[in-house]
């Protein structure tokens, strides 16, 4: 039987159904019979939806804007060259 | 397979294609923080920004290539990888991968020889993600232990997290292999889990 510390070991395959159908079946059948194991997949997948929500990459507003200036001096130098050509 | 875009991602792309300055501004908003998530996996802080900006100036021309095989998004994240990995290749640097057990040491700790859990989990985390969410230390605290993630695992966290990648789209844009993917994942959830964890026994980051 699958032990409790081989299941934290992949733990994370089984969340996001990662397993071939032989693991799967023996992470189901230890989790039925553990109820530590149970709690912890539950606080795993907790956690995982928490940073999910978690605006995890937050960006600098100053740096949009910089992106923003250098894109519209590309542009316009774009448009005058079409302007020119045409 | 070709990628069907939703109306929204279609219109965008055409303002993209037409110069639109509000096209480029709403994409910028929309895509640099992935962006910046996939250069950090390989580049350190001030070389990732530098990729991204640069990014966007080549999407300028590159959008009118743009044939929607793929969805925007992982679109720009493989023209940052490229771009990346390139510069890697001119500095002849690797990103350094750690291969080792997908289990974290203060998580390895909490079990005995026989591998039952000595320390099991003691709380259950019983409030959703959008209660726990308005809880403004625990955000400072997540965001602290983000930032002290290795790049490599922050980065294919984030990009599989909160920007919900395939395995195989992430595989390819980071240039890893299916199995160092499923351990990054692994070990950058196994410590935001401690974290959690901690947070909710003691109220402490």
């Amino acid at each position: 039987m699958l032990k409790c510390s081989e299941l934290a070991r992949i733990a994370s395959d089984y969340i996001d159904g990662e397993l071939d159908t032989r693991r799967n079946l023996s992470v189901k059948t230890h989790l039925m019979m553990c109820k530590h194991c149970r709690t912890f997949i539950g606080n795993l997948r907790a956690s995982n939806e928490l940073l999910g929500a978690h605006a995890s990459a937050r960006t600098e507003e100053a740096f949009l804007r910089k992106i923003d200036e250098r894109v519209a001096e590309a542009l316009s130098v774009r448009r005058s060259k079409k302007t020119d050509a045409d | 397979m070709t990628h069907t875009a939703p109306p929204h991602e279609q219109a965008l792309v055409c303002g993209l294609r037409d110069g639109d300055n509000l096209a480029f501004q709403e994409a910028v908003r929309s895509f640099t923080p992935g962006m910046l998530a996939v250069a950090r996996f390989y580049l350190d802080e001030a070389a990732a920004e530098d990729v991204v900006q640069d990014c966007w100036v080549a999407v300028i021309d590159a959008i009118q290539k743009f044939e929607g095989r793929s969805g925007l998004k992982t679109w720009l994240h493989r023209i940052v990888a490229n771009r990346c990995k390139n510069r890697l290749r001119a500095s002849k640097r690797e990103v350094p991968l750690d291969d080792s057990d997908s289990l974290e040491p203060d998580l390895a700790e909490r079990f005995n020889a026989r591998g039952h859990w000595q320390l099991p989990p003691r709380l259950k985390f019983h409030e959703s993600a959008d209660t726990l969410m308005e809880n403004g230390a625990l955000n400072q605290c997540l965001d602290k232990h983000l930032s002290a993630l290795p790049e490599t695992q922050r980065s294919a966290l984030i990009l599989y997290e909160a920007h919900q990648h395939k395995s195989d789209d992430l595989c390819n844009i980071l240039g890893v292999s299916a199995s160092n993917l499923r351990v990054l994942l692994h070990r950058a959830r196994q410590k935001i889990f401690l974290m959690v964890e901690t947070f909710q026994e003691t109220g402490e980051c």
